[in-house]
């Protein structure tokens, strides 16, 4: 049994779409792609926040130990020194072996 | 990678930044500036926090100290002389034995002396600054070794 013929399948088949030509279309889809799933610096450390904040405490706390240490030893030193010279100017008994 | 990179970069940058600020917080420009210039008294003045009035004091007792410092010295290197002189002329060990509680006494008294104007000078600064001031210079004064070349810390360098 022969359906009869569609009348609507006729006026499509002479149908043609012909869509304009996109030449960079394919690195325009890889592109799109990369934007969404590049990451910012603010992502990457939001990330990777646990690692760093122990490396900033560490590397930091020990930063300012060894700054605060430096500069207490120079006073120390300094202190130190400043001492002798005024008890040496002071002292009768360094005085006497020091003139001739 | 890159962030790994810059992150560790930003981190060594503020590492730095603390190290400094905590060195020049440390710091004492004060005393630092009196030990590049050599000067004791400056020295006074900064770690003791002396205010014109004490400074002037201290400077007093010092200038008045500085005559029986002098006397002193001549003393001890009177004694001394006449203590080499002995030794190498020969003299019999009770001379020799004399000769030295000489000058083990004058040094006594010079100990004493010394110990006496610190704690003058002590009395002027504040309580606080003079018990500070007593606790670095008296154990320099008492560990005194005249038998060998003053050090740094004007203790035994032998």
């Amino acid at each position: 049994m022969d359906s009869p013929p569609d009348s609507l399948s006729q006026a499509l088949q002479p149908w043609k779409v012909s869509p304009p030509v996109q030449g960079a279309f394919r690195a325009d889809v890889w592109k799109r792609i990369g934007d969404r799933t590049r990451e910012t610096w603010g992502v990457y450390v939001r990330a990777h926040a646990a690692a760093w904040l122990v490396a900033a405490t560490v590397v930091i706390g020990a930063a300012a130990y060894t700054g605060h240490a430096t500069a207490q030893a120079r006073v120390r030193a300094d202190r130190e020194a400043l001492a002798v010279t005024y008890l040496v100017d002071l002292d009768p008994r360094v005085q006497a072996e020091l003139r001739p | 990678m890159k962030y790994l990179l810059a992150t560790l970069g930003l981190l060594v940058a503020a590492a730095g930044a603390t190290g400094i600020a905590c060195y020049l917080l440390g710091s004492e420009p004060g005393l630092h500036a009196a030990a590049r210039k050599g000067d004791p008294m400056a020295w006074l003045r900064t770690d003791f926090h002396l205010d014109d009035r004490q400074f002037a004091a201290i400077r007093q007792l010092h200038d008045g100290y500085a005559g029986a410092c002098d006397e002193h010295c001549r003393r001890i290197q009177e004694a001394t002389r006449q203590r080499r002189a002995l030794s190498s002329g020969g003299a019999d060990p009770a001379a020799l034995q004399a000769a030295d509680r000489r000058l083990t006494e004058l040094r006594e008294i010079c100990e004493t002396a010394i110990a006496r104007h610190v704690r003058q000078v002590a009395a002027i600064m504040s309580p606080e600054d003079g018990r500070r001031y007593l606790a670095i210079v008296l154990p320099k004064i008492a560990h005194f070794d005249h038998t060998a070349a003053p050090d740094l810390h004007l203790e035994h360098s032998t």
